[in-house]
C-alpha cells in the first residue's frame, strides 16, 4: 500500500513539475497541448483524436520519465539522496515551497527501501542467469568429451587391427612390428586427451591421425592413399581434442571402406580469411543425403558452437570430382601448451 | 567304404591380412578342407560362390559393395555360412540363437577348431535358409529392410562450390523457378530440384509447407501475426522477412 502510494504521489508531482503544468486528467478538452491548438481549423471529431494522441504521448513520456527516476533512486546512494534532498529542500524554501518538497523527499527515501530490493532481486537474478549458462556450457563440453571419450578407440578398429598384427607376425615379423609401434602411437596420442582436457595442438591433432591412417594403409593395403599436407608452422595452433579424428574415421568409414576399390584421403590446413581451416577430403562413395551419421558430425557442431560461438563452423562440401571434403574453421589461435 | 570329395571353402573379407589369418587357421584345423577362392567385397563373394559352389562360405559382415548379411541372403540354401565379425554384440547375441556360425576377429585356433568340427557334422545336412536369423541381423545391424528415410541433409551449391548443409541448419526453402532457394542462418544456397520433388524427401514432422512456394522448418517459426489485409504470416527466428501463408496451409496455424 505504501508502494503504491508513493508511485501514485510521485505521478502527480512528477507530472506538475516536468510538464510544465500540463494536466493529467481524462478530460480532452482541458488539455492545451501545442499540436491540439495549431489545428483549430480541423473537425472537432478529428480534432478530439488528436488531442487524444498527443494525450498518449505526453502520457507515455511521462511513464518512461518516472522509471528512469525510479531506476535512479534505486541504484543512487543514500549519501547522495540525502545531500540531494537537502540542497533540494534549501531551493524550495527559497521559492517558498517548501512543504511539497518534503514530501517528494519522505516520498523518494520510501521508493529508495522499496526499489533497492528490486534492484538487488534483479541483480540476484542477473547473476543466477549468468551461472546458468555457464553451467550449461560447462555441461554441454563435458558431455561433449564424454561423446568424443566413447568414440575414441572403437573396438572394430582394435579388434581388426589386433587380427592384422597377429597374421603378420607369422608371416612377416618387422611389418608386424611396425603396425605394432603405429598401434601404441594411436592409443599413447588418443589417451592423455581422455584424461585431461588440456587444450590440444593441431600437430598434436594430425600425428594422432596419422597413426591411425597407418594403420589404415597396413589394413587396406593398396585401397588406400594417405596424404597429410599440414604446414609445420600452422602445427601449433591450437585445435580442439578429436574433432579431426572424428572426420578422418568417417571418411574412411562412410567414404572408402564401402568402395571396392577403395580410394585416396587427404588431410590439410591453411588459413583462409584469418581462420585456421582444417579439412579431410576423400574421394569416396560420396555423402548420403539421408544418412543421419549418428553423433559423429552433430557433435563437432555443438562442441564448435559451445567453444567458439558463431566463430567456429563445420562444412560439408562436395569436391567437383565426388567424394567428400569435411572443413572445420576455427580462429587460429597459438596452442597454450604448443612451445 | 568310398572316398568322399574333399570339403571346399570360399573366403570372404575386405582385409587380406584377416583372410590370410582365416585360411591358416582353418588349415591347421582341418587339413582336408580345400580352400577354392578368396574374395575382397560381397558381391565378388556372391559372385564366386555361384561359380564355385563351395561346401562353406566364411563372410565378413562389413564388406564393400555388399555386406556380409546380404550376401548371405543371396547364398541361402547353396553353401553353409559363417560369419566371421571384429566386434558385434547384437551379432553375437543373434547368433547364439540361430543355426550359423559366427567367428570372432582376431580369429582364435580353438574357436577355429570348434567351428570345425560342427560345420563336419552340418555338412551332411542341406544348407538352412535361415530367412528369420537374417531378417533379425539385418534390423539389429541397422541394415535393410528399414523404414522410410528422410533428408538429414541437403546437397546445394553456394557460390561456386557444393555443400552438404544439414536439415537442422535449414530455416525455410523457398522455390526459384525450377530451382529451390535454402535459407540458413548464415548463408543462402540454391539446389538444382524445384520444391514440388523436395517436399516429398522432406520429413513433414521437420518441415511444413506453407505456401506454394515455401517449406519452412518447424522449429525455426519464431511467430505467426496476421497482415493489414489479414494473411498470416510466419517470421522466422533471426530473420527479417516474413512468409506469408496460403489460404489452403492456414489450418497448420489454427489457434488451439
Amino acid at each position: 500500500m505504501e508502494y503504491c502510494g508513493a508511485v501514485g504521489l510521485f505521478w502527480r508531482l512528477q507530472s506538475h513539475e516536468r510538464c510544465n503544468g500540463e494536466s493529467m486528467n481524462d478530460d480532452p478538452s482541458g488539455t492545451n497541448t501545442g499540436s491540439a491548438t495549431g489545428q483549430g481549423t480541423l473537425a472537432p471529431a478529428s480534432r478530439r483524436s488528436e488531442a487524444r494522441q498527443a494525450l498518449r504521448e505526453v502520457g507515455s513520456a511521462v511513464v518512461s520519465l518516472w522509471w528512469r527516476f525510479f531506476d535512479w533512486l534505486a541504484v543512487v546512494s543514500w549519501k547522495t539522496l540525502l545531500g540531494v534532498s537537502l540542497l533540494g529542500l534549501i531551493l524550495a524554501g527559497m521559492l517558498n515551497s517548501a512543504e511539497p518538497f518534503l514530501l517528494i523527499v519522505v516520498a523518494s527515501f520510501i521508493v529508495k527501501v522499496v526499489a533497492g530490493g528490486k534492484r538487488r532481486a534483479e541483480l540476484t537474478a542477473r547473476l543466477a542467469t549468468q551461472r546458468a549458462e555457464t553451467e550449461k556450457l560447462e555441461r554441454m563440453v563435458l558431455e561433449a568429451r564424454m561423446v568424443a571419450l566413447q568414440a575414441q578407440i572403437e573396438p572394430h578398429f582394435l579388434f581388426n587391427t589386433l587380427a592384422g598384427i597377429e597374421q603378420l607376425i607369422q608371416t612377416d615379423p618387422p611389418r608386424a612390428a611396425k603396425m605394432q609401434q603405429s598401434l601404441i602411437r594411436y592409443l599413447r596420442s588418443a589417451m592423455p586427451q581422455m584424461r585431461d582436457g588440456r587444450r590440444p595442438s593441431l600437430g598434436q591433432q594430425v600425428s594422432l591421425s596419422s597413426a591411425y591412417l597407418e594403420i589404415m594403409a597396413e589394413r587396406m593395403e593398396e585401397r588406400l592413399e594417405a596424404v597429410v599436407n599440414v604446414p609445420e608452422g600452422l602445427k601449433t595452433a591450437a585445435f580442439p581434442s578429436m574433432m579431426l579424428q572424428t572426420l578422418v574415421e568417417n571418411a574412411i568409414k562412410h567414404g572408402l571402406q564401402p568402395k571396392a576399390a577403395g580410394g585416396r584421403l587427404e588431410i590439410g590446413a591453411e588459413i583462409v580469411d584469418g581462420l585456421l581451416s582444417v579439412y579431410v577430403q576423400d574421394n569416396g562413395t560420396g555423402f548420403m543425403p539421408s544418412s543421419s551419421d549418428g553423433v559423429g558430425l552433430a557433435n563437432i557442431r555443438e562442441r564448435l558452437a559451445a567453444l567458439y560461438g558463431g566463430r567456429g563452423e563445420l562444412i560439408i562440401g562436395v569436391p567437383p570430382d565426388g567424394g567428400t571434403r569435411a572443413t572445420i574453421r576455427i580462429p587460429y589461435e597459438i596452442a597454450p601448451d604448443a612451445a | 567304404m568310398h572316398a568322399q570329395p574333399a570339403p571346399t571353402a570360399l573366403i570372404a573379407d575386405d582385409e587380406r591380412l584377416v583372410r590370410e589369418q582365416i585360411v591358416s587357421r582353418l588349415k591347421a584345423a582341418w587339413p582336408e578342407l580345400v580352400i577354392v577362392g578368396e574374395a575382397g567385397n560381397g558381391s565378388e563373394a556372391v559372385a564366386m560362390a555361384r561359380s564355385l559352389e563351395p561346401d562353406v562360405v566364411f563372410l565378413d559382415i562389413n564388406m564393400p559393395e555388399m555386406n556380409g548379411i546380404d550376401a548371405a541372403r543371396a547364398l541361402a540354401g547353396q553353401a553353409h555360412v559363417v560369419f566371421v565379425t571384429a566386434y558385434d554384440q547384437y551379432a553375437v547375441d543373434a547368433f547364439d540363437q540361430g543355426a550359423v556360425d559366427y567367428l570372432l576377429k582376431p580369429v582364435e585356433p580353438e574357436r577355429v577348431a570348434r567351428t570345425c568340427r560342427r560345420l563336419r557334422e552340418r555338412l551332411q545336412q542341406k544348407p538352412e535358409p535361415m530367412d528369420g536369423l537374417l531378417e533379425q541381423l539385418a534390423q539389429r545391424l541397422g541394415g535393410s529392410g528399414k523404414p522410410r528415410e528422410y533428408l538429414h541433409w541437403v546437397q546445394a551449391s553456394v557460390g561456386t562450390g557444393i555443400r552438404m548443409i544439414p536439415t537442422s541448419d535449414i530455416l525455410y526453402f523457398r522455390a526459384e523457378d525450377k530451382y529451390t532457394c535454402v535459407q540458413t542462418a548464415r548463408f543462402e544456397a540454391l539446389i538444382r530440384k524445384p520444391i514440388k520433388e523436395l517436399i516429398d524427401e522432406l520429413d513433414p514432422k521437420e518441415f511444413w509447407q506453407i505456401h506454394r512456394a515455401t517449406v519452412v522448418r518447424v522449429d525455426a517459426i519464431g511467430e505467426v501475426s496476421r497482415n493489414f489485409r489479414g494473411k498470416q504470416q510466419v517470421h522466422v527466428k533471426g530473420r527479417e522477412e516474413k512468409l506469408e501463408v496460403s489460404r489452403s496451409f492456414n489450418h497448420l496455424f489454427r489457434q488451439m
